[in-house]
């Protein structure tokens, strides 16, 4: 299938293995755009050959890439998937961002359903308090006086302890957004890069997506075990964070599916 | 013939091609196959660390020119190359005349 993808580009069989080549050939820059060169010419003869032995534009330049043979064969480097090259580095960094600021944002909107369980059910349903004993007359006084209106030392922990949950996570999301900002601003600076091509296909959302499942696994796993342990008390800060992660999942989960079923198609 | 199996021996099949004259990386690998009437059926691509490591050695020199509309690195052989592969050709003779003597004397 050679369908274009959202931006009504098609990927080309020819582009995309010279993207590969260029970040990973070892060498000076004279050197990598001299084999580049040499690789292009070699393609774009093969394609005219597979064209007059029959083949459409699309199958010839995709013929011609694979009689070519893996990226690593032209590099002549065997360990090469392991060179930290510019490119590679930039994808990294793009890859921490996304997924960083992808995990700060569901953080930040787990806040928020935190906010709204608080706001239907009390303090108790996201907070608990310390055990009895853990605490001294002074933390009672501290806590007491942030909250005036509370009828006793627990109630008053137990308020700014959701305070806390709220206040951490909607930190979390300022820079979940602050991640995703610098995301954007750097993959549209080095979107000439070629940096896309320095990872497999989806390879970041794959792991985005592993991260927030097995978040979402981990936080639904606490907050069952409050219900269960403490009859619901605190139980709505764990289920709020697992809803966020899941979304989280679910975005990860969609962007790789995608990446993945977009065709390398040719232009031709 | 796979690639893996002609490791060792791709410097001096390159040498060889490059004595019938100067050609580009494609027109190696055509020459290639042409000579070994379809034989050699390996990665294209690996051509290019052979010439280039043959290029650096001296064996060959290259230089870019326009060949049918293209900018192409043309390869040549150098006098290093020729003796070289004049060397490669004697070992072979040698290596293959006493790997037959073994394999094909009966048991």
């Amino acid at each position: 299938m050679r369908m274009p993808d959202e931006h009504g580009y098609v990927d080309d069989p020819i582009e995309r293995y010279l993207d590969q080549l260029l970040v990973t050939l070892p060498g000076s820059p004279r050197q990598v755009r001299h084999t580049l060169a040499e690789v292009e010419t070699h393609l774009l003869d093969a394609t005219a050959q597979a064209r007059t032995d029959g083949l459409d534009e699309f199958a010839a330049r995709a013929a011609a890439v694979q009689r070519m043979g893996p990226v690593a064969g032209v590099a002549d480097h065997p360990g090469l998937g392991l060179r930290l090259t510019r490119a590679l580095r930039r994808r990294l960094v793009l890859a921490v961002l996304l997924i960083g600021g992808m995990g700060g944002v569901a953080v930040g909107i787990g806040g928020v359903i935190g906010w709204v369980v608080r706001a239907l059910w009390g303090d108790n349903a996201v907070a608990t308090p310390f055990p009895s004993g853990s605490y001294t007359a002074a933390d009672c006084t501290r806590w007491l006086a942030g909250y005036p209106s509370a009828r006793d030392c627990v109630t008053a922990m137990t308020a700014d302890h959701a305070n806390d949950f709220l206040q951490n996570a909607a930190g979390c999301g300022v820079l979940g957004v602050l991640g995703l900002g610098l995301y954007l601003w750097l993959r549209r600076r080095w979107s000439g890069a070629a940096v896309a091509t320095a990872l497999p296909r989806g390879s970041d959302d794959i792991v985005g997506a592993a991260l927030a499942v097995v978040t979402a696994v981990v936080l639904l796993g606490q907050g069952v075990d409050a219900v269960v342990v403490t009859h619901a008390n605190g139980a709505g800060a764990p289920f709020s964070l697992a809803v966020a992660a899941l979304l989280a999942a679910a975005f990860f989960g969609r962007q790789a599916v995608r990446g993945l079923r977009r065709p390398i198609a040719a232009s031709g | 013939m796979r690639g893996d199996q002609l490791r060792g021996h791709l410097d001096a099949l390159v040498l060889a091609v490059l004595a019938a004259g100067p050609a580009h990386g494609y027109s190696v690998i055509v020459r290639l196959r042409e000579r070994s009437r379809g034989g050699f059926d390996l990665p294209e691509g690996t051509i290019y660390p052979a010439l280039h490591r043959l290029e650096a050695a001296g064996l060959l020199s290259a230089r870019f020119d326009e060949v049918q509309g293209r900018r192409r690195k043309v390869y040549a052989l150098t006098t290093a190359g020729q003796r070289e592969l004049a060397e490669q050709r004697s070992q072979w003779h040698r290596f293959s005349s006493l790997v037959t003597t073994v394999i094909g004397a009966p048991a």
